[in-house]
């Protein structure tokens, strides 16, 4: 997916001077396209990353587009008060590029996971957060975050290519259709939600979401009111998450459904240490706990 | 402008804000730190800045003499001066994010403005390889016990931003103590030497001996330059004038009447 991402911005700023990309350090046998093209507006900050941050605000106030990378905890939870104060309080065009949404570090450990980025994140004054599915997300995903002037984070993960196909991106759009049960995910966990959901005959609604904030769409609303039951899944912990944004619209619109469940990430319940599905079966987030949910509920 | 000229704003600026502190009815303020300043930004901003260049006051709790420096340039109305710490107003205690021409940056949480600083020198150079303005950050030298300064320190110095000139506002006091009492001298000749940096040591007081230590700074082609300002807090101002009470000091009426009187003397 980080290589999606490197081609698609590598075509944005051969067009677009105004460009420039930050990395903290990171980026080796990734960057070296980009770094070639972009010259002196590719920039390693160093591991300074409370540095790079205000600079990426001081460098959009001179009328650049920053793009700022690094591990998604790095440029996210270590640096939330420069993102407040110097890019959000402003509204700067400061884009961040978080690497490892989620368990996406899997045995490099919790310092590395990043499980409540999407909470801390869309409780910024104008951030608009990406939370892509697939690879085939990113560039259309990145080409809006260069179109819309303003912060935005992108969420990175290792999620790969899917080789099913579906509607053309928008921030929410429905995957397989069916009945009995709504099923909304967000962003990566796509990848172990659609192949368990697959198994079934007869399948519910299945919506992935890539964008907070989002508009429900009235597919999504069709289908709540059909099924009255929501099941919403995210490689993220349930406060400020999908599920609680899916809940307080449903709230706000006084739709009456029947049942409401979530899945999500409750941390590190061994303590000990994996793949990115190791901490997927300890939360209930692989494919098989996700399966024995849906059926349960179906 | 003539040198007696120049002493006159110091005295005329200083009792606008303290006009403004005692209006204010409060402690918060910060008054004793933007005495400590406000010589400094008299010659930065009124006296040494072109057009393009911009001012990053990092120390934000100093706002009050930014305020009334601007306001003297015209570029803040005494109209909108005098709702300074009132409801609804743009003027708070720490400077705000509306007025983004003049104050790039809403500062109050030390440590950003250099950060900031440095990138904004950096893109005007990535912009024009052969003019560019230059960017001026003033910090106080208690704010320089944060980890940020020295990330950009190291960058503005790796990066040759020679267009960047940070000031350092160096009264030796900070919140709750005498600096080298707390963490050390976070503002010490050779620290910043060591980082890089082209520095001047300077009378903060002094506006003839700041310009003729800016003027250097322009001939300086290749390093980031700082001015270590050695400044007294509540400059003037006899009853807190290094004093660490100068921070919080609430202006009661005859405190007031008796600054203004110690102003006068400052010429």
């Amino acid at each position: 997916m980080r290589y999606s991402f490197a081609e698609t911005l590598l075509s944005i700023a051969k067009k677009d001077k105004h460009v420039t990309l930050l990395t903290g350090d990171l980026g080796f046998n990734l960057f070296e396209p980009i770094q070639a093209e972009l010259k002196d507006r590719y920039i390693n900050a160093g591991v300074a990353e409370h540095n790079m941050i205000t600079m990426a605000a001081g460098m959009a106030y001179a009328g650049f587009q920053p793009w700022v990378y690094s591990i998604a905890p790095f440029v996210t939870i270590k640096v939330l008060e420069e993102l407040r104060n110097d890019i959000c309080l402003s509204n700067r065009d400061v884009k961040i590029v978080g690497l490892g949404g989620g368990f996406d570090y899997a045995i490099a450990g919790p310092t590395h996971h990043m499980l409540n980025d999407v909470a801390l994140m869309t409780s910024l004054p104008h951030m608009k957060v990406f939370v892509p599915g697939s690879s085939q997300d990113i560039a259309p995903m990145v080409l809006r975050m260069h179109e819309g002037k303003g912060p935005a984070y992108l969420r990175l993960t290792k999620a790969e290519k899917l080789t099913v196909s579906f509607t053309n991106y928008s921030a929410c759009r429905k995957v397989i259709g069916g009945n009995k049960l709504t099923v909304i995910v967000l962003g990566s966990i796509l990848n172990r939600a659609l192949p368990a959901i697959s198994g079934f005959k007869r399948k519910p609604d299945l919506f992935l979401v890539t964008e907070i904030p989002f508009s429900l769409p009235k597919s999504l609303i069709g289908s709540i009111m059909r099924t009255k039951k929501v099941l919403v899944i995210e490689e993220h912990v349930d406060i400020g998450g999908l599920g609680h944004y899916i809940s307080s619209i449903l709230h706000a619109k006084a739709l009456k459904i029947n049942s409401f469940d979530h899945l999500f990430a409750k941390g590190y319940i061994s303590k000990h240490n994996g793949s990115r599905d190791f901490y997927l079966k300890e939360n209930g987030l692989d494919k098989e706990s996700i399966t024995k949910t849906v059926k349960s509920l179906l | 402008m003539i040198q007696r000229e120049k002493q006159k704003l110091k005295v005329l600026l200083r009792k606008k804000m303290l006009e403004l502190a005692y209006n204010s009815n409060s402690h918060y303020p910060h008054i004793g730190s933007c005495l400590s300043c406000i010589d400094i930004l008299i010659q930065t901003i009124i006296f040494e800045m072109g057009k393009k260049d911009k001012f990053i006051l990092s120390k934000g709790h100093a706002s009050l003499a930014l305020y009334v420096v601007l306001n003297y340039l015209k570029k803040i109305p005494n109209t909108q001066l005098a709702t300074y710490f009132k409801d609804n107003t743009q003027f708070g205690v720490h400077t705000p994010s509306t007025l983004p021409k003049d104050i790039p940056l809403a500062t109050g949480s030390l440590g950003h403005g250099l950060s900031f600083s440095a990138g904004l020198a950096k893109a005007y150079k990535l912009l024009n390889k052969n003019s560019f303005p230059r960017v001026f950050c003033l910090m106080s030298d208690g704010e320089c016990n944060e980890g940020a300064v020295w990330e950009a320190a190291l960058f503005a110095s790796q990066h040759k931003l020679n267009n960047l000139i940070v000031l350092i506002d160096k009264n030796g006091f900070q919140a709750t103590g005498r600096t080298r009492d707390i963490l050390g001298d976070a503002a010490s000749v050779d620290k910043w030497r060591a980082f890089g940096f082209y520095v001047q040591s300077v009378d903060g007081h002094n506006l003839f001996d700041v310009e003729k230590a800016l003027k250097k700074t322009q001939k300086n082609k290749f390093k980031p330059a700082v001015l270590i300002c050695k400044t007294s807090r509540g400059k003037g101002v006899a009853l807190i004038e290094d004093k660490l009470t100068s921070n919080y000091l609430h202006l009661t009426p005859e405190i007031y009447k008796k600054a203004l009187e110690d102003i006068e003397r400052l010429i």
